[in-house]
C-alpha cells in the first residue's frame, strides 16, 4: 500500500527536482552575487541586490502588480463563474460549450493579445463602430492604458478559472439543488446558499491559476499598455535581457516569489483543505 | 497499437533534426534578406541554412551568451561587439577568406569600433529619426514636446534611443555618462512621457500608416516601410542630431563550420545579392558596390541614404562604461514607472 | 434564473470570441495594415510557403503533444498520490512552481541546463524545450485534477477493494474513469499552457526548436504580419472541428 502511493508520486518527484528545485537553487545563488561586467555573474557574495528592494521605486512596482492582477483575478471570477454555471447545467452539449470556452485559447498568446490591438486602436472596431453611429466624433483612446492591460489579462486567463470551477460544479449532486428548492429556497438563495459553497475549492484553485500568472505577466503590459508601465514581470524581464543585471534580476524575482509564499501560507493557515 | 504508432509518430517529429547534409546557422534581425537569399546560397553552395531572427540587441545577447548556443553567424549592432569580445563570444574574421571585402564602402572598411574589421564586417546601417503625418512639418526632437502633439506620438521602447533624443534636444552626446547632463535629460523624458500615447518599436508602422499616430521616434528603416504604402508619411533626421546604428556580421568562436561562415558573409558581400536584399528590404546597405547596382530612387533615397550634410550630424551609439550603464537603468526605471 | 445565466454566458462568449473573429476576418483582407480592402487569400498562400513558420507550427504542435501526455500522466498519477494521502513538500514544490514568474523559471532551467552540458554532449533543443513544458505544465494538470478528486467519493474505490481489485486496479477501472472529465480538462490546459508559452520555451529552445509563439513573436515586434493570422484562423479552426467531431464520437 505505502510502496504504491509512493510510485505515483515518484515521476513527478524527479521532474520537480530536477526542473524546479534545481534552477531555482541556482537563482538563489545568482541573487547574491555581483553583476558580471556584460553580464552573467561573478563572485563575490553580496546582498547589494536584494537590499535595493527597500527602494521606494521597487515597491511601487511590486505595489502596482499587485493591484492589477487582482482587479484581474475579480473580474475573471465575475464573469468566469456563471460561464463555468452555465457549461455545467447545460442540458445538452456540454462539452460542446466547453470548448467554445477553450477553443479561443488554443491560439498563441500574442495573436490573441494584437487581436485586441486590432479592436481597441483608434481605427479599430470600437472606434469605427461608435464613431459611424454617431455617438463620438474623436476616437476614443482605448488602447494603451491600464484598462487595456486588465482586460487582455481576463481574456488571457479566464480560461484557467473556468476549467476547475466547472470541474466542482460538475460533480454538484443536481438532487441537493432540489432538496433546497423542496425546503422553500429560491434558485437564488440555492445559488447562493449551496452552490457556490460547495464550489469553493475550483475558485481558489481557479483564483490562484489566474492571480499568478497576472502578477508574472509582462507581454500584456508591453503590447496592450504600450510599455507605459512597469510591472514586476517587466523589471525582472528588463534585468534579464535589456539591463543585464542579473543578480538584481534573480533577487526580483525572489523577492516576488516570498510575497507570494507568504499570501499562500496565509491561505492555507485559514483554510487547510482548500487547497491541493 | 495505436498509442504505439502515435508514439513512434511523435518520435519520428522530434528527431527530425538530424540530417546529414552541412549545416549553418544563422541569426539574423527580422526583414534583413530578401526572399531568395538563403534558397539561392543552399542551392550554390549544397547545404542546408537554419536561419532564425531576432527582435532587439538584447535578445541576441541572451540567445548567444553561454557560448554553446548552436549558431554560427549573428548580426549585433555595432556597439554590442566589445561586450561580445569581452565574453570571448566572437571568432576573428579572416580577410583571406572574403574576396568580396573590397565591395564594402570605403565609410565603413575602418569603422570607429572595429578599426581593422577583425571582428564583424558592417552588414546594414541607419538612423534614428521622426516619422511624422507630412502635414506637421517636424524637423527637430524639440517639436516632439509641442501641445497640438498631445496623446498622438509614441517613443522607442529602448532606453538608450529616448535618453539618446533627450540628450540631442539639450545639445548634448547621446553616449553622454555624465550624470549631471543624464539627470536633465532624464527630465526631459519624463515630461514627454505625460504626452505620449505609447514606447512603441516597429509597431509603430501600420499605425502611423492607418493615421492613429501624428509622431514617433523611428528607424529609418521602419519609416521607410510607413512611406512605401502612404505617401501622407515623412521623416526627419533631427536638426540637433541622431544617433547612428550599423549592425554587423560576426562568426561565433563556438562555430564548428569556421571556413563555411565565412563563405556565407562572403556571400551576402557580392554586389548583385546584396543589392537584392535591399531592393527587397527596403533597409541601408554598408554595401558600396552594392548601392551603385540600385535604382536611382532607392539609391539616393534620403531616409536611408541622408546626403553627407545630414549625415555628419549624425553620432555612433558606444559601450557604456558600468556606472553609466546602472545608472542609465535606474533613470529608465524611473521613467518607466511615472 | 435559467435566462439570466443563458444571456450571461451569451455576452462572454461573445468576449471570448469577438477577437478571434476579427483576426479571421483580417486574415482575408488583401491589405497589410489593418484597414480593409477587399477579399484575398493571399496571406494563406504566403503563411504556407514560410519555411521558417511551417517549421515553428510543426515544433509547437509535437512539443505541445508530448508535454500533454507526459505531464497528464504524471500530474495525474501525483494527484492521485497525494489524494490518497497528503504530500505537503510536493503540494508546497507544485503551488511554488505555480507562482514562479516565468522568466525567473527561464533563467533557471537555463542555467541549469548550460551546467548539464558541460558533463554531457547535448544541446539545447527540442527536449530540453519539452522537458521545461513537462515541469510548468505538472501543477496545472494537478490542481484541476485534484479538485476533481476532492469531488470523488473515495468509497467506490474501497468497494472495489472490498470485492476483490487490487489498489492499482481499483485506480484503473474505478476511480480514473470517474475523474476522466477532470484529466482531460487538465491535458487539455496542459497543451494549452505548452502551446503558448514564449517566455521560457525562448530562453531554452535551441537551433532547431523554434516555435510557433516564438516565430510570431519576431513577426509581431514588426507589426502585425497579416499571414500569421492567417496560420491562427487555421488552427483555430482546424482544432474547432477537431472538437466537434470528437464531441460527437463521444455522443454516439
Amino acid at each position: 500500500m505505502k510502496r504504491l502511493r509512493s510510485l505515483f508520486l515518484a515521476p513527478a518527484w524527479l521532474v520537480i527536482a530536477l526542473g524546479f528545485w534545481i534552477p531555482m537553487g541556482i537563482v538563489a545563488a545568482y541573487s547574491v552575487l555581483t553583476r558580471g561586467m556584460y553580464g552573467g555573474v561573478e563572485l563575490p557574495i553580496t546582498a547589494e541586490s536584494l537590499a535595493r528592494f527597500a527602494d521606494p521605486l521597487y515597491l511601487g512596482i511590486l505595489a502596482k502588480s499587485f493591484v492589477l492582477a487582482g482587479i484581474a483575478t475579480v473580474l475573471c471570477a465575475v464573469l468566469g463563474f456563471p460561464l463555468a454555471l452555465f457549461v455545467a447545467r447545460a442540458s445538452s452539449r456540454k462539452n460542446l460549450w466547453l470548448s467554445l470556452v477553450i477553443l479561443p485559447f488554443w491560439t498563441s498568446f500574442l495573436i490573441r493579445t494584437y487581436a485586441w490591438v486590432f479592436l481597441l486602436r483608434d481605427t479599430g472596431l470600437f472606434n469605427t463602430m461608435l464613431i459611424a453611429t454617431g455617438a463620438i466624433s474623436e476616437p476614443m483612446p482605448l488602447l494603451y492604458n491600464d484598462g487595456a492591460v486588465i482586460t487582455g489579462l481576463v481574456y488571457g486567463y479566464l480560461p484557467f478559472f473556468v476549467l476547475p470551477v466547472y470541474a466542482t460544479l460538475e460533480r454538484q449532486d443536481p438532487l441537493l439543488r432540489d432538496a433546497a428548492a423542496d425546503l422553500g429556497a429560491s434558485p437564488w438563495a440555492t445559488l447562493l446558499r449551496v452552490t457556490l459553497p460547495l464550489a469553493a475549492p475550483g475558485i481558489r484553485a481557479g483564483a490562484l491559476l489566474v492571480f499568478v500568472p497576472s502578477l508574472g505577466a509582462y507581454i500584456t503590459s508591453d503590447l496592450l499598455g504600450g510599455s507605459k508601465t512597469v510591472l514586476i514581470g517587466n523589471l525582472v524581464q528588463n534585468q534579464f535581457t535589456a539591463g543585464r543585471d542579473w543578480p538584481f534580476g534573480a533577487a526580483a524575482g525572489m523577492v516576488l516569489m516570498s510575497v507570494v509564499a507568504v499570501l499562500l501560507v496565509l491561505l492555507l493557515r485559514r483554510d487547510p483543505e482548500s487547497l491541493l | 497499437m495505436k498509442r504505439r504508432v502515435f508514439l513512434s509518430g511523435l518520435a519520428g517529429v522530434a528527431g527530425c533534426g538530424g540530417s546529414r547534409t552541412l549545416r549553418l546557422n544563422v541569426c539574423n534581425w527580422s526583414d534583413y534578406v530578401a526572399e531568395e537569399t538563403i534558397p539561392n546560397f543552399e542551392k550554390e553552395f549544397g547545404v542546408e541554412v537554419r536561419y532564425g531572427t531576432f527582435e532587439s540587441s538584447a535578445e541576441l545577447f541572451a540567445k548567444v551568451m553561454s557560448g554553446n548556443s548552436g549558431w554560427d553567424v549573428v548580426f549585433p549592432p555595432a556597439e554590442d561587439l566589445q561586450g561580445l569580445r569581452a565574453l570571448n563570444l566572437l571568432a576573428p574574421v579572416r580577410h583571406e577568406l572574403l574576396r568580396n571585402l573590397d565591395r564594402l564602402e570605403p565609410g565603413f572598411r575602418r569603422p570607429p569600433w572595429d578599426p581593422e574589421l577583425r571582428w564583424g564586417i558592417p552588414y546594414m546601417h541607419g538612423s534614428t529619426g521622426i516619422a511624422f503625418q507630412k502635414h506637421l512639418a517636424i524637423r527637430r526632437w524639440a517639436d516632439l514636446w509641442r501641445d497640438p502633439l498631445q496623446g498622438r506620438i509614441t517613443l522607442l521602447d529602448d532606453p538608450v534611443e529616448v535618453l539618446g533624443a533627450c540628450l540631442k534636444k539639450l545639445g548634448f552626446s547621446i553616449n553622454s555618462a555624465d550624470p549631471v547632463e543624464l539627470r536633465a535629460a532624464q527630465a526631459e523624458a519624463l515630461e514627454l512621457k505625460k504626452r505620449i500615447r505609447a514606447f512603441l518599436n516597429a509597431e509603430v508602422r501600420d499605425q502611423l500608416v492607418a493615421g492613429d499616430v501624428q509622431a514617433a521616434q523611428a528607424w529609418a528603416i521602419t519609416a521607410q516601410q510607413a512611406i512605401a504604402e502612404t505617401d501622407r508619411v515623412a521623416f526627419a533626421h533631427p536638426e540637433e542630431g541622431f544617433p547612428l546604428f550599423c549592425d554587423n556580421a560576426v562568426i561565433l568562436r563556438e562555430s564548428r563550420r569556421q571556413a563555411l561562415a565565412h563563405r556565407f558573409i562572403d556571400y551576402l558581400l557580392r554586389p548583385d545579392v546584396a543589392a537584392a536584399i535591399v531592393v527587397a528590404t527596403g533597409t541601408a546597405t554598408a554595401n558600396g558596390a552594392a548601392r551603385g547596382l540600385l535604382p536611382a530612387e532607392v539609391r539616393d533615397n534620403p531616409v536611408l541614404y541622408p546626403p553627407e550634410e545630414i549625415r555628419r550630424k549624425g553620432e555612433w551609439f558606444e559601450p557604456q562604461p558600468p556606472a553609466s550603464r546602472k545608472l542609465r537603468d535606474r533613470l529608465w526605471t524611473e521613467i518607466k514607472a511615472a | 434564473m435559467t435566462r439570466w445565466l443563458a444571456a450571461y454566458a451569451a455576452a462572454a462568449y461573445a468576449f471570448l470570441h469577438l477577437p478571434l473573429l476579427v483576426l479571421a476576418a483580417f486574415s482575408v483582407n488583401s491589405a497589410k495594415s489593418a484597414v480593409w480592402e477587399r477579399f484575398s487569400w493571399k496571406w494563406y498562400a504566403e503563411a504556407f510557403a514560410d519555411r521558417q513558420l511551417m517549421e515553428a507550427s510543426a515544433n509547437s504542435l509535437a512539443i505541445a503533444i508530448a508535454a500533454a501526455v507526459l505531464s497528464t500522466v504524471i500530474g495525474t498519477l501525483a494527484a492521485y498520490g497525494m489524494w490518497k494521502r497528503r504530500s505537503p513538500v510536493m503540494a508546497g514544490s507544485l503551488y511554488l512552481s505555480l507562482v514562479t514568474p516565468e522568466i525567473v523559471w527561464g533563467v533557471a532551467l537555463l542555467a541549469f541546463f548550460q551546467g548539464l552540458f558541460r558533463f554531457l554532449d547535448v544541446r539545447l533543443g527540442l527536449h530540453t524545450v519539452i522537458a521545461a513544458h513537462v515541469a510548468f505544465s505538472i501543477a496545472y494538470v494537478v490542481v484541476v485534477v485534484l479538485a476533481r478528486l476532492r469531488t470523488f467519493d473515495p468509497a467506490l474505490e474501497e468497494a472495489a477493494m472490498d470485492l476483490g481489485a487490487t489498489e492499482w486496479q481499483a485506480f484503473w477501472r474505478v476511480t480514473l474513469p470517474g475523474i476522466a472529465p477532470g484529466v482531460i480538462a487538465g491535458a487539455l490546459l496542459a497543451f494549452t499552457v505548452s502551446m503558448d508559452d514564449y517566455v521560457i520555451t525562448s530562453l531554452v529552445a535551441g537551433v532547431d526548436s523554434e516555435t510557433l509563439p516564438m516565430a510570431i513573436y519576431a513577426a509581431a515586434r514588426r507589426g502585425v504580419s497579416p499571414a500569421l493570422n492567417a496560420i491562427s484562423t487555421v488552427i483555430v479552426f482546424g482544432l474547432g472541428v477537431l472538437i466537434v467531431v470528437s464531441e460527437r464520437l463521444q455522443r454516439s
